[in-house]
């Protein structure tokens, strides 16, 4: 099986630089719907996002877990997902997101055992970059015990979709100014537990990672992990078709209230 | 009179549960979280089938409609989500009287 690598750092243009959420994730759905109708190859693509964004799981209610004026006052955007888990701070990080048609062999039945196929190209990839890293079930990456990558899937139309980020950095604090939490004298402490619980690629190897190295890191992770399952990765891009249906996603579905306050 | 809980899941996700109560009637179940739930069209599809059912049979509503077959929850069960909903409404019991 061949699949269509989407790398938005090798794109050059506005996508290097990364897009809203919103647009990010009307691409996904985009494409999503494009294999599914057999127009476009399996796809993998890696991005980022400008202006940073959080991300809330699709079952979550957006008024109880994030504070839309803190959100509004830094500048950052709020988008519901169509997969579910929790919400997630997009600031310095590579998210991938792969589709591919169901009963390919990235995507069995079996939900879980597609989360531990999909997610060993990232654990592959990190561990080109010297990390020591191994999938933690259901949906996490773990390097010394601690979380560097968070992934959630759902199948429509066909086809499994399943997004997920490895984190360059962290910014705990800017995190939390954008979550709900309990009580505000637990933001110190929520703020200490998420230090001890999630890490970065910074924090793992002391120096800076720039998009471009670990989103090479990663492909190169994805294509040896999937090599055995006879898949082979290839370089393309997104079509004029797609980026005007994901433009029309972003602006008539992951920019209005009806759906990031539907819960 | 809407109840409200966070109730989490032992060893799972964060269910936020919100019912609209009146003179007995659940008029609006909403049942939020972290977890993940496939396909999520047959999760609120569950949810939609509670509003409008009296306040007490809810729970063993909730558990029915969250079993079915072609439903699959992770992070959570069915007993869950019966359960928070109980407690929320135990609860608000407890704060009109």
């Amino acid at each position: 099986m061949k699949i269509r690598l989407v790398n938005d750092a090798a794109a050059g243009g506005s996508g290097s630089r990364g897009v809203p959420g919103a647009l990010n994730m009307g691409i996904d759905q985009t494409v999503l719907e494009e294999v599914s109708a057999g127009k476009a190859l399996p796809t993998l693509r890696l991005y980022h996002w400008a202006p940073s964004c959080v991300t809330l799981g699709y079952f979550q209610s957006m008024a109880e877990e994030i504070d839309l004026a803190a959100c509004a006052g830094r500048g950052i955007d709020a988008v519901r997902r169509i997969t579910g888990g929790g919400a997630v701070f997009h600031d310095a990080e590579v998210t991938y997101s792969l589709v591919v048609p169901e009963g390919s062999p990235l995507a069995p039945d079996d939900i879980m055992a597609s989360y531990g196929l999909v997610c060993e190209g990232l654990v592959r990839g990190l561990r080109g970059l010297g990390i020591d890293a191994v999938f933690a079930p259901i949906n996490d990456i773990q390097a010394g015990g601690r979380k560097v990558s968070g992934n959630a899937q759902t199948r429509k139309q066909g086809c499994l979709l399943q997004h997920g980020t490895v984190l360059l950095d962290l910014d705990l604090e800017t995190m939390f100014s954008i979550l709900r939490v309990p009580a505000e004298k637990l933001k110190d402490k929520l703020v200490q537990d998420a230090r001890a619980r999630v890490t970065s690629l910074r924090g793992l190897l002391g120096r800076e990672v720039g998009f471009d190295e670990a989103a090479a890191a990663l492909a190169a992770g994805f294509a040896e992990a999937w090599s055995g399952l006879g898949v082979e990765l290839e370089e393309g891009h997104l079509t004029e078709r797609e980026l005007a249906n994901a433009r029309r996603l972003a602006a008539e579905k992951y920019s209005t209230r009806d759906w990031n306050l539907k819960r | 009179m809407i109840c409200r809980l966070d109730y989490k899941v032992p060893g799972g996700k964060l269910l936020r549960v919100s019912v609209d109560v009146d003179e007995g009637i659940a008029t609006r179940v909403r049942v939020a979280g972290d977890f993940f739930a496939h396909p999520e069209s047959a999760f609120d599809e569950a949810e939609a089938g509670l509003s409008g059912l009296s306040a007490a049979d809810l729970p063993e509503a909730a558990k029915r409609a969250f079993s079915r077959p072609d439903l699959a929850l992770y992070g959570l069960e069915a007993k869950d989500i019966a359960e928070a909903l109980r407690l929320a409404l135990v609860q608000s019991a407890k704060q009109g009287s």
